[in-house]
């Protein structure tokens, strides 16, 4: 058990490091950030100074080594366009991201696995026909297009909700929906697929024999059974909700990571999208290993061993 | 009895709506701008929403009124010692938010603060002539600049003035996180990412502002900005477009400010590289651009046409310059008489232009037989290319120029100049022109300068002024403002309709 975490521990931190050199270097070859932080007009002694200043001139790997060198350290360095800590930058957006994907989960959740079942349960009856479009709509609508919907309909000519912001409960409605959207979809489809996919086996139909209700065998014994491909999709899906939260946040003027990551790209903040990229990568790294212990728990036979298999 | 209800209850409706009619004007301001203030020391960034936002913190020490010219504001009065040395008087009258006065000291810190080069600011290159600053006495500051800088004023325009004894109290971080200045409004709360909360300063100089409290929101969606005027969320918005510019104007209850900036939209010709290093192919290419078509057709009239690559907004820009009209079949023989029909021109660009100007100018040059291929890249490589050698810079590619200065010297200098990073041009006389009128701060000789040197741009074409950029705000119709060209968001200056 030990030996396995270990293993996977070192791959996890090998998948993070190898993230991070590529984003570094990207950021890097793609263009000199010096060129868009002085004005226009300025002359070429001008951004030679300011490029030296702000250490752009040294070789790729000597600012990477030095980069990873503050990492060490626990530092994230110090924005060269907001002039901030850029951890203080970062975390306090952090909030504001774990509250719309959480909510976006919770949606997802909440509705697509019910929709997944019933749709398998009644499966070429009216309530599949019913159900169906719902999925068809989550899976097929752009955010940016159902965002702007939601907004002009429930925003402006509603105006039951705020058309943007993260004022309260309400202000997370509406991007929570567009968020979760493509994710409630997933979850539908897979549940519907795992669910089908057990009610054939013959353990269902020896249970049933013995007169158990279909209530208990779909929640106790098929939904347990069909648990693996959804908690993997779960794991899956939190990284989409975070990458997907770039377009939601932009439309909805939602302060999380997507929107600052998105401003940042923008004005060359370096260091401020480096610490996105990582923090994002840790936690769908954590995510995947927090999966894989989940089966264990799910499915005992599954052992969690190192080695060769 | 059931209608005797009814009746009182519509009463009672038709009073309570009489009664919204006639609640007291309205005194806060809801602002929504496409980005957050990278900072708000002014110091530091100066990107149009983090302008928009400090300039109203702030006071200038000097500024621009509604027509343009250069006016007093912590300076009451300037003159010239020599041509390099203005000696400044500074108001005595003023007081920062935190109640201590403004001094001629703090003018003297605020130049040295912006002007130091271990401070790093990116709007160092707009003030680093100045050699010194110094007092000379009680009301009175001195500005050394190297050589004479004719500029220099509209520079200062910008220059903000801090309280010294309050940042070097409370430090750099802090200072930029909760500014304090001697503006019209007090710094009050900023949820980072989210808004910007100003407080009015009832002990302003110059009176007591009539909106109350302003909120900047930081909403990057156009449509979420308009969704956000729509529906009440906000009062006006920055950065609408054209084309919903012309969408907004059914809309009764909502009102457009455009105004004519001192952004030029111009067309870069490489004059040192390819087929353009012919002056024909480049006379050419001034023929075969509709600028009129491409103001309506591109931006809905929002836009002026112009013929040099400066806008009426700066000084220097005179009427009267000989122009490329346009000209198909002229454009077409030109091309013929160079042997340059079907010559590939590369034109460089990056998401920051505008694609359909790009895809718009493509097919009026194809239409005069150049092929034109556009190579897209990302900003800093386009900047890269842009500001490189002339083999690189490809053959084209359009601009939108604007020096923050309103003055020809921040724009056909560092475009056109031998030797500026942007310029893919060479002629010793445009130089000579233009230096001597860098030299002089006498208006007249400098307008006669600029005034030869747009004539030899006109000559040799390396590069065309195609439409003067107008920004647009739309806005509830009770909203009194006129936006100006210098593009500065004065809160003071506006006023809600009683």
């Amino acid at each position: 058990m030990s030996r396995y975490l270990l293993g996977r521990a070192a791959q996890s931190a090998l998948a993070v490091f190898g993230v991070m050199a590529i984003v570094f270097v990207v950021m890097r070859l793609s263009g000199d950030p010096t060129l868009l932080l002085v004005p226009e007009g300025a002359t070429r002694e001008q951004i030679d100074a300011l490029r030296h200043q702000l250490g752009f001139d040294r070789p790729i790997p000597i600012q990477f080594a030095d980069y990873l060198w503050t990492l060490t350290r626990l530092d994230l360095g110090e924005s060269v366009v907001q002039r901030l800590p850029v951890w203080r930058i970062v975390g306090e957006r952090i909030p504001y991201t774990a509250w719309l994907a959480g909510t976006a989960l919770a949606l997802s959740i909440g509705l697509g696995i019910p929709v997944g079942i019933a749709t398998a349960v009644w499966r070429g009856t009216l309530v599949e026909r019913a159900l169906m479009p719902l999925v068809l709509v989550g899976q097929s609508m752009p955010t940016f297009w159902s965002g702007i919907l939601l907004i002009m309909l429930f925003g402006v000519t509603l105006g039951w909700l705020p058309t943007s912001g993260a004022d309260d409960w309400r202000s997370v409605l509406m991007p929570a929906v567009a968020l979760g959207g493509l994710s409630m979809a997933t979850f539908a489809r897979i549940t519907r697929t795992a669910v089908i996919e057990e009610l054939g086996k013959d353990y269902v139909r020896a249970i049933r024999a013995k007169g158990v209700s279909w209530k208990v065998v779909i929640l106790r014994h098929v939904l347990r059974n069909g648990a693996i491909p959804i908690v993997t999709i779960a794991a899956l899906e939190v990284a989409n909700l975070l990458a997907g939260a770039v377009i939601v946040e932009t439309v909805f003027a939602w302060p999380g990571m997507g929107q600052l990551a998105v401003q940042s790209i923008q004005s060359r903040d370096f260091l401020v999208v480096q610490a996105i990229v990582l923090l994002v990568s840790v936690s769908y790294v954590l995510l995947n290993f927090a999966a894989d212990l989940i089966y264990g728990i799910i499915d005992p036979r599954i052992k969690l061993r190192g080695g060769t298999r | 009895m059931q209608r005797r209800k009814l009746l009182a209850m519509i009463a009672a409706i038709a009073m309570s709506i009489g009664a919204a009619a006639a609640q007291p004007a309205k005194d806060t301001l809801s602002v929504d701008l496409p980005g957050q203030p990278a900072t708000l020391d002014p110091h530091i960034q100066w990107d149009t929403d983090s302008y928009h936002v400090y300039r109203n913190i702030f006071d200038n020490l000097v500024t621009r009124d509604a027509a343009g010219k250069i006016v007093p504001q912590v300076a009451s009065a300037w003159t010239y010692r020599s041509p390099t040395e203005i000696e400044f008087t500074i108001r005595t009258d003023i007081k920062f938010h935190d109640g201590s006065a403004l001094t001629p000291a703090d003018v003297v810190y605020s130049v040295k603060r912006i002007t130091d080069p271990a401070f790093k600011s990116p709007q160092l290159s707009q003030f680093d002539t100045i050699k010194e600053a110094r007092l000379v006495g009680p009301d009175k500051v001195l500005l050394v600049t190297e050589k004479p800088y004719p500029v220099l004023l509209a520079q200062l325009v910008k220059l903000s003035i801090v309280s010294k004894a309050h940042v070097e109290k409370v430090g750099a971080e802090k200072f930029n996180l909760e500014p304090m200045g001697s503006g019209p409004y007090k710094f009050a709360s900023w949820q980072r990412g989210v808004r910007v909360t100003l407080e009015a300063n009832d002990s302003y100089w110059r009176g007591k502002p009539s909106i109350r409290t302003v909120t900047f929101q930081n909403v990057s969606d156009e449509a979420t900005r308009i969704a956000n005027l729509k529906s009440g969320r906000a009062d006006i918005i920055r950065a609408v477009s054209p084309d919903q510019a012309q969408a907004l104007k059914s809309e009764s209850r909502l009102k457009l400010l455009p105004a004519a900036t001192e952004r030029i939209g111009y067309l870069f010709i490489n004059a040192q590289w390819g087929p353009t290093a012919d002056i024909r192919v480049r006379r050419a290419i001034a023929h075969a651009i509709d600028r009129k078509l491409i103001v309506e057709a591109l931006y809905a009239g929002f836009g002026t046409p112009v013929d040099v690559v400066l806008t009426p907004a700066n000084f220097g820009y005179i009427t009267g310059i000989p122009s490329y009209p346009f000209d198909p079949a002229k454009a077409r023989a030109l091309i013929k008489e160079a042997g340059a029909e079907g010559a590939e021109l590369p034109f460089t660009t990056s998401p920051a232009y505008d694609s359909r100007l790009v895809q718009a100018l493509q097919q009026m040059l194809g239409d005069v037989g150049l092929k034109v291929t556009i190579q897209l890249t990302d900003h800093p490589t386009f900047l890269k290319r842009r500001q490189g050698n002339p083999n690189e810079a490809g053959s084209i590619s359009t601009g939108l120029w604007s020096c923050g200065c309103q003055d020809a010297d921040g724009v056909i200098n560092p475009l056109f100049r031998t030797g500026s990073t942007w310029a893919k041009y060479s002629n010793p006389k445009f130089d000579a022109l233009i230096d001597a009128a860098r030299a002089t701060i006498d208006e007249a000789e400098r307008l006669k300068h600029y005034g030869d040197a747009l004539r030899i741009l006109y000559e040799d074409v390396p590069g065309v002024g195609m439409f003067q950029y107008h920004a647009i705000y739309a806005a509830r119709r009770e909203i009194q403002w006129q936006p100006t060209a210098g593009e500065s968001f004065a809160v003071f200056d506006m006023k809600w309709q009683p």
